[in-house]
């Protein structure tokens, strides 16, 4: 499997760490514990296209947000995670 | 307190044994590790990209890289380490942290890399038979010119690779950094998989 890397472009797969699930978002503070435990812990078992993060820790380092078929591995979408170059994250 | 007396070593003391090795006649790779040099991270703050961007203009007379690349000026290299950061390496002193903090001051943050990376330039008729054991990144001239440049990884470790000018007999010439504590080991497996082409080994106080 071969990730490509915005930045840095097609790469093997030993170059890229993952992480998981991309979609959990951190709930508000005062969202309650059911909501907070379904953030942290519960995660859906994807067949089909999901998305993950990845980490290309070796090479720039960047975190990436891949769309990749769980049932045939096929990436269809690599862009950096939010917040990854300085630039990308606004003031 | 206690005095202490630090002794400046290349962390290939021991490993790099100057002169032939592997097999006889004439070497296919040349292995030459490059000492004291300045090696100085710049990375943008946040939000702080394009002032970055100016200010290695405005210091340096040229774009900082934005893509994996590295740019050659008179006196440093640039060299693209990730998205908005890259490596100036360069010898004497004169583009040294202490030089570059002020221009950077508003814009990025500066780390001193000097003694935390070996920096080994690789060259020969047989370098891209050699290193295609090594790298998985396409060394041919038509994908990886001069001046082009990789964050990649090498027998597991992370190495930053970029292809400088040519040697004066035309010979392709790639430099490498690599974590001053993964160079010895890399060194072995860089010694193996030139063996079969006859190596030179040298030490050298200039930037290739
Ligand atoms: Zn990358």
């Amino acid at each position: 499997m071969r990730i490509t890397c915005p930045f840095c472009g097609e790469r093997e797969l030993g170059e890229f760490t993952y992480l998981g699930d991309a979609k959990p978002a951190r709930p508000a503070v005062d969202a309650g514990e059911d909501a907070v435990f379904d953030y942290v812990y519960l995660r859906d078992n994807v067949a089909g296209a999901m998305s993950e993060h990845w980490y290309h820790g070796g090479g720039c380092r960047a975190w990436l947000k891949v769309t990749r078929n769980t049932l045939t591995h096929e990436i269809s979408v690599v862009e950096p995670a939010a917040g990854v170059g300085a630039a990308k994250v606004g003031a | 307190m206690a005095e202490f007396s630090w002794e400046v070593r290349s962390p290939l003391e021991r490993a790099l044994v100057a002169g032939p090795y592997g097999a006889r006649g004439d070497a296919g790779v040349s292995l030459t590790e490059i000492r004291n040099f300045d090696l100085v991270q710049v990375m943008a703050r946040r939000g702080k990209a394009a002032d970055m961007a100016g200010a290695a203009k405005a210091r340096f007379g040229v774009a900082a890289p934005a893509r994996p690349e590295a740019v050659q000026i008179s006196d440093a290299a640039l060299i693209w380490s990730g998205p908005d950061q890259f490596l100036v390496l360069s010898k004497g002193g004169k583009h040294a942290i202490e030089q570059l903090s002020q221009a950077f001051a508003s814009s990025a943050s500066l780390s001193d890399q000097s003694h935390a990376r070996v920096l080994i330039s690789i060259s020969g008729a047989k370098v891209r038979a050699m290193l295609a054991k090594l790298s998985s990144i396409d060394l041919h001239p038509a994908s990886f010119p001069i001046g082009a440049a990789a964050a990649t990884s090498m027998d597991h470790t992370s190495v930053t690779l970029w292809r400088g000018n040519d040697r004066t007999d035309g010979q392709a010439v790639f430099n490498l950094l690599v974590f001053a504590t993964f160079a010895e080991s890399l060194w072995h497996t860089m010694l193996d998989s030139a063996a079969e082409y006859g190596v030179t080994i040298a030490r050298s106080e200039e930037l290739a």
